[in-house]
């Protein structure tokens, strides 16, 4: 029984290798190819001493990604296109204050879980129902038009099904803290490391390995009780 | 590998955290244990049951228009604004004036005040306005000036004598006059309102920023909300934080980054004038159950008794939601 059966990849479109980040050194993470590293260092700097052109190639590396986290957390296109704006300006602000001590990747990430985190800790607070995911013009998104199973739609009794579980899925994640739902985003959704994901959210691997039990505890009470 | 640890160490396993060296272990416990094995396919089916909430790619118009928008707020930043440039180019040429400390302090001083100087001239003439055409004019720059030293960049002894060579950056600065609808003068409003030096031409733009709002000009979206919202949230002088607020007040029921802002005001501003002013201006959207919160919380917990009652007022106004 291989526990790597069950390991969810980044989808497609992640911007980082799917090779094991802890593997190598934090100086190498970002990129196998030595010269894709060196070339974003280099992009980094003349992007800090000015170029917007630059700033502009750094941005399309990572905004899919941030874009995709942002709108998986939020379930409004609206309110992932925000974050979008918030994050790449704040970077653009505060583009003199990388120093390399960590790799890009991990500074825009955390730009942008702390924008996320703002975001659900308001919403918590609003206590307001975030049950169906919107559009920009407020309809509501199919969440399984991503999912291609042409028996699904062959049977429309399962398909309602499975939109009722979806939705009880999302209903759990509210449920969680918003950290909860950040680490669990990050491992289950985005695939990165317990490693990396101390480091984006400034906290000890230990303290995400943690954080990731609470959350799967919680979601298999919640969900358990649905049946 | 008892069962207790066993539980961890199964959700570790199914997102592929578990350790090379623990894996041996870890299956042969679960190869004699039948409950722990349950327990691994439990994880393993709430790992899929999760899902079932795809993760794909955002869809190509989102892209797209979020891209579009980051384009025109990045442009709408003036490019090389004075201090930007100068502070980047200040690290660097404080790395080589490391052995002589003096001189960079007197550089410091040097274009703090000219940057202070140049900018309230500009708010100056902006204050004069009603001239419909945009005048711009420079100072003739002064050829044995050391005033106009926006920084020094290199400095050459010339091998044994006395000479030196120095080669510094001269600061510009320059006029301009218009009407508060000119674009162009708006763009320096915006750079005004976040000048850190000098208080009084951020605490004028702001000011100018939020009349025109106030009065719904061309203050639909963007950069000088934002101007608004920035100076509201973390302005240290209040009379700038009320200006804000009395610019921001048109879009409270449209706008919910405005809408929370004053709230976060009513909940955390240190001067009462401030808080004050923000429930006035949710009076309107009392409906929002988010504001009828915030106004509970106030009417039990502000310090001060004027405003606790103003909160129970406005909550005694709103109509009961059925």
């Amino acid at each position: 029984m291989s526990a790597d059966s069950l390991r969810i990849y980044p989808s497609p479109g992640a911007p980082f290798p799917v090779t094991d980040p802890t593997k190598l050194k934090s100086s190498q993470r970002m990129a196998i190819d030595p010269s894709v590293r060196a070339t974003e260092a280099d992009l980094i700097r003349e992007a800090q001493a000015g170029s917007r052109t630059a700033f502009d190639a750094l941005v399309r590396q990572y905004d899919q990604a941030v874009l995709r986290l942002a709108l998986h957390l939020t379930g409004s296109e609206q309110d992932a296109e925000d974050i979008h704006q918030e994050a790449f300006l704040k970077a653009y602000r505060y583009l003199g204050n990388f120093r390399f001590e960590c790799s890009f990747y991990t500074w825009i990430y955390r730009i942008v879980t702390n924008l996320c985190l703002d975001l659900l800790r308001r919403r918590k607070s609003r206590r307001e129902d975030q049950a169906v995911m919107l559009d920009s013009s407020g309809e509501e998104i199919d969440l399984l038009t991503n999912v291609t199973d042409q028996r699904a739609s062959a049977n429309p009794d399962r398909e309602l099904n499975r939109k009722i579980l979806a939705e009880r899925i999302r209903e759990a994640l509210d449920k969680l803290t918003p950290r909860e739902r950040m680490v669990f985003e990050l491992k289950h959704y985005q695939g990165l490391k317990l490693r990396t994901i101390g480091e984006i959210l400034n906290t000890t691997e230990e303290t995400a390995k943690n954080t990731l039990f609470r959350a799967t505890r919680k979601l298999r009470a919640i969900l358990a009780e649905l049946r | 590998m008892k069962c207790e640890s066993a539980q961890e160490t199964i959700v570790l396993a199914v997102y592929g955290e578990l350790p090379d060296d623990k894996a041996p272990e870890f299956e042969q416990h679960l190869a004699g244990c039948e409950r722990c094995r349950q327990e691994f396919e439990a994880v393993k089916a709430l790992s899929v049951a999760m899902s079932l909430v795809p993760s794909g790619d955002p869809p190509a118009n989102l892209v797209a228009r979020s891209r579009l928008r980051l384009e025109e707020a990045l442009d709408a930043i003036p490019r090389g604004s004075w201090l930007a440039r100068n502070w980047r180019q200040f690290g660097q040429g404080i790395g080589r004036l490391r052995g002589a400390p003096a001189a960079v302090s007197a550089v410091v001083v040097a274009s703090l005040t000219l940057g202070g100087v140049s900018g309230y001239e500009v708010s100056q003439h902006s204050h004069a306005s009603p001239v419909a055409q945009t005048r711009y004019s420079t100072v003739p720059p002064e050829d044995n000036a050391p005033d106009n030293v926006a920084n020094v960049t290199s400095i050459v002894q010339e091998p044994n004598s006395e000479n030196v060579e120095v080669v510094y950056n001269r600061l510009q600065p320059v006029t301009v006059s218009g009407s508060l609808g000119d674009p162009k003068i708006r763009q320096l409003l915006l750079i005004g309102a976040r000048n850190r030096v000098n208080s009084e031409v951020k605490d004028d733009s702001v000011g100018l920023l939020a009349h025109e709002c106030r009065a719904g000009h061309e203050c639909s979206d963007g950069p000088v909300r934002d101007a608004l919202l920035v100076a509201l949230r973390y302005d240290k002088s209040a009379a700038v934080r009320l200006k804000a607020l009395e610019g921001l007040q048109p879009y409270v029921s449209d706008d919910l980054r405005v809408r929370d802002t004053v709230l976060e005001s009513l909940l955390k501003d240190p001067d009462s004038r401030v808080r004050t002013q923000a429930i006035g201006l949710l009076e309107p959207v009392g409906a929002d159950s988010s504001v009828r919160e915030v106004l509970h919380t106030v009417a039990a917990r502000d310090d001060n008794p004027e405003i606790r009652l103003a909160s129970r007022q406005v909550l005694d106004q709103i109509p009961q939601v059925q």
